[in-house]
């Protein structure tokens, strides 16, 4: 029974992880209304850039963490401009379509230059060593995915709800036409959310690295369990993200602990409750 | 109607064509040619979801794999069983398997629909993948066909020709017949419910029924498909499930085009045989596939189909199509 903590700070630790990468995915969908098959990819770029920035090049976990989300911006800024915008007109099929491509591709090239096996990433520092929580000897890494998830989450929300910047990415969802017309450059916007979801999916690379280690088949993985948070959370909504994905976290964590075989069909069963129960998520709204 | 004749004259041609095949191919062009056969019965169905209805679906492999596995684990738990019982019960448990998903996934459109079907069909996936002691797992399950029992005689299948034209005629039959629902009632409603939906809900259509119909039937068409492809490979692996399968499809219904009847099958043949050269060549597969993808919705979203309608009305002065409007025209001119 002493394993039940232990448990419970695993399933923090992964749902901080999956709030990350869901976060991105969930902002760019209700922002934009694009779902984005390739953000799981991008996630992935992140993990293995974190791999040469830390194991080859700086030996610094912070290096990775500064420097990753700033490439995936710039990466998802050039894919919002130069592609997505241009099939923007064929309406949903054509962006799905569009990022579903981009995800095959990104995962290749990835393959392609970092080669098909795993590769290991150490945290760096402090973060490498353990900490005792009520007599519990536990790592400091899993604590701090934890806490930077909530750092994100609140950021995010402060930004959204308080700031000048917020009001205008809400008046741009809400009424982009308008919104223009006021004078604001909400191709530009759209832009700048893009990109900044893509950064936070490389900050959630970087992040995953040293916890899940970095493999070819990462992207899709942690896609389908992206996509089942923000099912279960609710279209777009991020306070169902977060959460849903400590919810999953949790099943996931005990789910292992409990009844191994079952523990990754529990995570769909709980989708298929939720939908049948309330179609929209948790906290979405009824469209 | 001259689009009509010109579909009816497509599939007889290429009908006749199939027949004659053996004769001129070799063994390892009509098996690939089988495998053709079989997927555009699979582009089809698809293809009535995404072109004629508009629901862009990632789980139709859970179907096929669903009809592939049913048919494996039949062959190999009921001693005996007859082909046709085969085909009943794999056609049986996707029609189940439809109006169930269809139910829970149908209350969302677009982007929505299209993730909760790629959920499940991981769900699929992941059963498969664990439920080692029924489908074998990573090993995946292997099996003899059974000989066809035609009443008065028994024909053997295990040579290659024979299942061949088995696979021509039952899959000629199947593909008729949805070409044949699309210019039902029922498949006007679901394209009509593309192009509006409210306005056919006004005109008391019930929708939800509609496409849910519409939903299992295809479904079930993929499921066939999926019997079929066990049949041939005689092996039937997790493969079959993954949201590869569904990726492929969408590929090829997406390289033919989706404005037209028979461009999934065209995309077939050109995804078959492309993926057969590039296999040989690179091991890079998927970048090309993700390429194509890009480069096609970039500049040629109307599909192979769609670029060979563009030329015929150019040199012919006509349009074919079986998009909205025409099909819309019809409805609303009485």
């Amino acid at each position: 029974m002493s394993d039940i903590p232990v448990f419970f700070l695993h399933g923090l630790a992964y749902a901080g992880l999956l709030f990350l990468v869901s976060a991105g995915l969930t902002l760019i969908f209700g922002m934009m209304n694009v779902l984005n098959f390739a953000h799981a990819a991008m996630y992935m770029v992140g993990a293995y850039l974190s791999y040469t920035i830390i194991m080859q090049l700086t030996g610094q976990f912070w290096m990775a963490l500064l420097i990753c989300p700033i490439i995936l911006f710039i990466i998802g800024a050039l894919v919002e401009r130069f592609l997505l915008r241009r099939v923007h007109a064929q309406g949903h099929l054509g962006e799905l379509l569009l990022t579903f491509g981009l995800a095959y591709i990104i995962t290749e090239l990835v393959k392609w230059y970092w080669g098909n096996y795993p590769l290991a990433v150490n945290v760096t520092g402090f973060l490498s060593g353990t900490i005792s929580i009520f007599g519990i000897v536990y790592p400091i890494y899993r604590i701090f995915i934890f806490f930077s998830a909530v750092l994100v989450g609140a950021v995010m929300a402060l930004i959204l709800y308080k700031t000048r910047l917020g009001i205008i990415l809400r008046a741009s969802v809400n009424d982009s036409e308008m919104t223009n017309t006021l004078g604001v450059n909400v191709p530009l916007v759209f832009m700048g959310v893009f990109a900044f979801g893509t950064a936070l999916s490389g900050f959630a690379g970087v992040i995953a690295g040293p916890l899940l280690s970095t493999f070819p088949g990462m992207a899709q993985e942690i896609l389908i369990d992206a996509f089942v948070v923000i099912v279960v959370g609710g279209f777009g909504s991020l306070g169902g993200a977060i959460v849903a994905a400590l919810l999953i976290g949790q099943l996931q964590s005990f789910g292992v602990l409990l009844i191994p075989k079952l523990s990754m069909a529990l995570v769909y069963l709980l989708m298929a409750i939720v939908l049948v129960i309330k179609p929209s998520g948790l906290f979405g709204e009824e469209s | 109607m001259k689009q009509k004749s010109i579909s009816i004259m497509t599939i007889v041609v290429l009908f006749l064509a199939g027949i004659f095949m053996p004769v001129i191919l070799k063994q390892y062009h009509l098996n690939m040619l089988t495998e053709i056969v079989i997927f555009s019965l699979y582009a089809v169905s698809y293809n009535l979801l995404l072109g004629y209805a508009g629901l862009l679906s990632f789980g139709h492999a859970a179907f096929f794999g669903l009809g592939a596995f049913v048919t494996a684990v039949a062959i190999i738990h009921i001693p005996g069983i007859s082909l046709w019982n085969v085909i009943l019960l794999g056609f049986a448990s996707t029609v189940f398997a439809g109006l169930i998903l269809g139910g829970l996934l149908l209350r969302h459109k677009g982007s929505y629909f299209a993730l909760l079907t790629l959920a499940f069909n991981a769900l699929f996936y992941a059963v498969a993948t664990k439920w080692h002691s029924v489908t074998g797992g990573d090993d995946g399950l292997s099996i003899t066909r059974p000989d066809l029992n035609l009443g008065f005689t028994t024909l053997p299948l295990s040579g290659l020709t024979s299942f061949y034209y088995l696979t021509l005629a039952i899959m000629g039959v199947a593909i008729v017949f949805c070409w044949y629902f699309t210019h039902t009632a029922m498949g006007k409603t679901v394209v009509l419910m593309r192009e509006n939906e409210d306005r056919m809900k006004f005109l008391g259509y019930n929708t939800n029924i509609s496409r849910l119909i519409l939903f299992t039937f295809t479904g079930a068409v993929a499921g066939l498909a999926g019997v079929f492809y066990t049949f041939h490979f005689q092996f039937v692996s997790i493969s079959a499930v993954s949201v590869d399968m569904t990726t492929a499809v969408l590929l090829m219904v997406f390289v033919g085009g989706t404005k037209t009847f028979w461009g999934p099958i065209l995309g077939v043949f050109v995804y078959v045989i492309f993926q057969n050269y590039l296999s040989n060549i690179t091991d890079r597969w998927p970048l090309f596939m993700g390429l194509i993808f890009v480069l096609m919705v970039l500049y040629v979203p109307g599909g192979l189909s769609g670029i060979i309608m563009d030329l015929w009305q150019r040199f012919f002065g006509k349009k074919d199509n079986n998009g909205g409007e025409s099909a819309a025209a019809e409805e609303a001119t009485p």
